[in-house]
């Protein structure tokens, strides 16, 4: 593949990356700082992209090992209290209403680990084995974060069946 | 009670997330109607992955920060094909789908003819109309009323452009199409990153109901089922996963639609 489909092919990934990172920081200007460094490190090593790579999951290798390596430094800083996590809701859309800020704080409230698999499988629909790759763990690492995480999550937010009916009702009236 | 399959949480995971195989599907399913627990955690799972999709969707339709475009875009613009290659694209496909076509007709009369006709059909039609930059389709989502009304009239059965827009889908239009001596339809959607779907529609009044299969062809993938008469077949160029939650999301919303005699 030539470099410039190469570049099309990162270029055409951003929205999808910069979904999982809103999603797993559950901050825009945390995510979007991630996203740049992403791109920069992918761009610096194009060279590196086996032709026949997927794009996305090469993608999402790479800001995995970004955030771990963001994670780790912040661990040895006191934590950081962004203007974003003082005011209001961020940038959540009016349309999904009260129950919108409800699943960004639950999903911060799931280990880094957990929130990662579950996003990256019900989120962005990667494969088990494309999830596994990403995150350099086993498949059967990642079944049994996914199951914990999503308990817990649906814990989180007291999901329960009329919820669900109530959520299936809304969508069929739109 | 003896005999009786037990579903693990592994397994009921992987079902939602269309990671089991074709047998495996059908046990998980046939188990599933006799484990009303499992049914709802299942259908809760769903719900959670469907309730993720819908919450983040905006952040695929806002607009890519300058900084970030600039950084990828830095050489060179993006790339359109000349119409001489379109063409050629288009030819291609159109023999790939011929070809095609004739071995999937050619396996139906022989054993392994389990699957309706109706997917060949839905899979020449995504090939053969995927590719076109000027004519995907007949009538554009501008005209989306008229669009459904006209191919209601035409298929005898009531049809409607499902919402993907959640999904990061949105719809480009649709079309009339012949298969064997009866009107089908597909409808087109197409993604921010250009990549294209197509949802395929037909009476099919002899058969039953049947839950979602899943089925290949090249590097094209589909989830197909039949639902109150009607025939659906959901076909791109996607993994399994992102395809079951379109087609999840496709089957709940046209799940109230008037039964298909008509």
């Amino acid at each position: 593949m030539r470099v410039t489909s190469r570049r099309d092919a990162v270029a055409a990934e951003i929205p999808r990356l910069r979904r999982y990172a809103r999603a797993l920081l559950g901050d825009s200007s945390e995510a979007d700082d991630l996203i740049q460094d992403t791109l920069e490190r992918a761009l610096a090593r194009l060279g590196q992209w086996r032709d026949g790579d997927n794009p996305r999951k090469w993608l999402f290798s790479i800001l995995h090992n970004l955030h771990v390596d963001g994670l780790r430094r912040r661990s040895r800083r006191p934590p950081h209290v962004g203007l974003d996590s003082l005011g209001p809701e961020q940038s959540a859309p009016a349309a999904d209403g009260a129950s919108g800020g409800d699943l960004d704080r639950a999903l911060q409230l799931l280990t880094a680990d957990q929130r990662e698999v579950v996003l990256l499988v019900g989120l962005e629909g990667l494969s088990y084995a494309e999830t596994a790759e990403v995150l350099s763990i086993p498949i059967g690492t990642v079944m049994s974060r996914l199951a914990r995480g999503r308990d817990r999550l649906r814990t989180l937010l007291a999901y329960d069946l009329e919820k669900e009916a109530e959520h299936a009702g809304l969508r069929r009236v739109k | 009670m003896s005999g009786e399959r037990r579903i693990s949480e592994a397994e009921l995971h992987a079902f939602v997330d269309g990671e089991l195989l074709g047998t495996e599907v059908a046990e998980v399913e046939a188990a599933l109607a006799t484990a009303p627990e499992d049914l709802r955690v299942a259908r809760a799972i769903a719900n959670l992955n469907d309730r993720l999709t819908q919450h983040y969707a905006h952040v695929l339709q806002e607009p890519v920060p300058v900084g970030m475009a600039a950084l990828a875009a830095r050489a060179g613009r993006r790339r359109r094909w000349a119409p001489a290659q379109v063409r050629a694209v288009s030819i291609a496909a159109l023999l790939l789908a011929a070809a095609a076509g004739y071995a999937a007709g050619a396996l139906g009369r022989g054993e392994g003819g389990r699957q309706p006709a109706f997917v060949a059909s839905a899979f020449s039609a995504h090939q053969v109309f995927v590719p076109e930059v000027r004519h995907p389709v007949e009538v554009g989502a501008a005209e989306e009323k008229h669009l459904v009304q006209w191919l209601t009239r035409r298929l005898g059965t009531e049809v409607r452009a499902p919402e993907l827009n959640a999904h990061g889908w949105k719809l480009v239009g649709g079309r009339l199409l012949p298969d064997r001596d009866q009107a089908a339809a597909q409808f087109m959607y197409e993604d921010a990153t250009g990549r294209r779907l197509t949802l395929y529609v037909r009476k099919e009044a002899g058969l039953t109901d049947a839950a979602f299969r899943f089925a290949e062809r090249g590097d094209c993938a589909a989830f197909y089922w039949i639902d109150r008469s009607r025939a659906y077949a959901l076909a791109g160029r996607l993994d399994r996963t992102e395809l079951m939650q379109l087609a999840s999301s496709i089957h709940a919303q046209l799940g109230g639609l008037n039964p298909g005699q008509g």
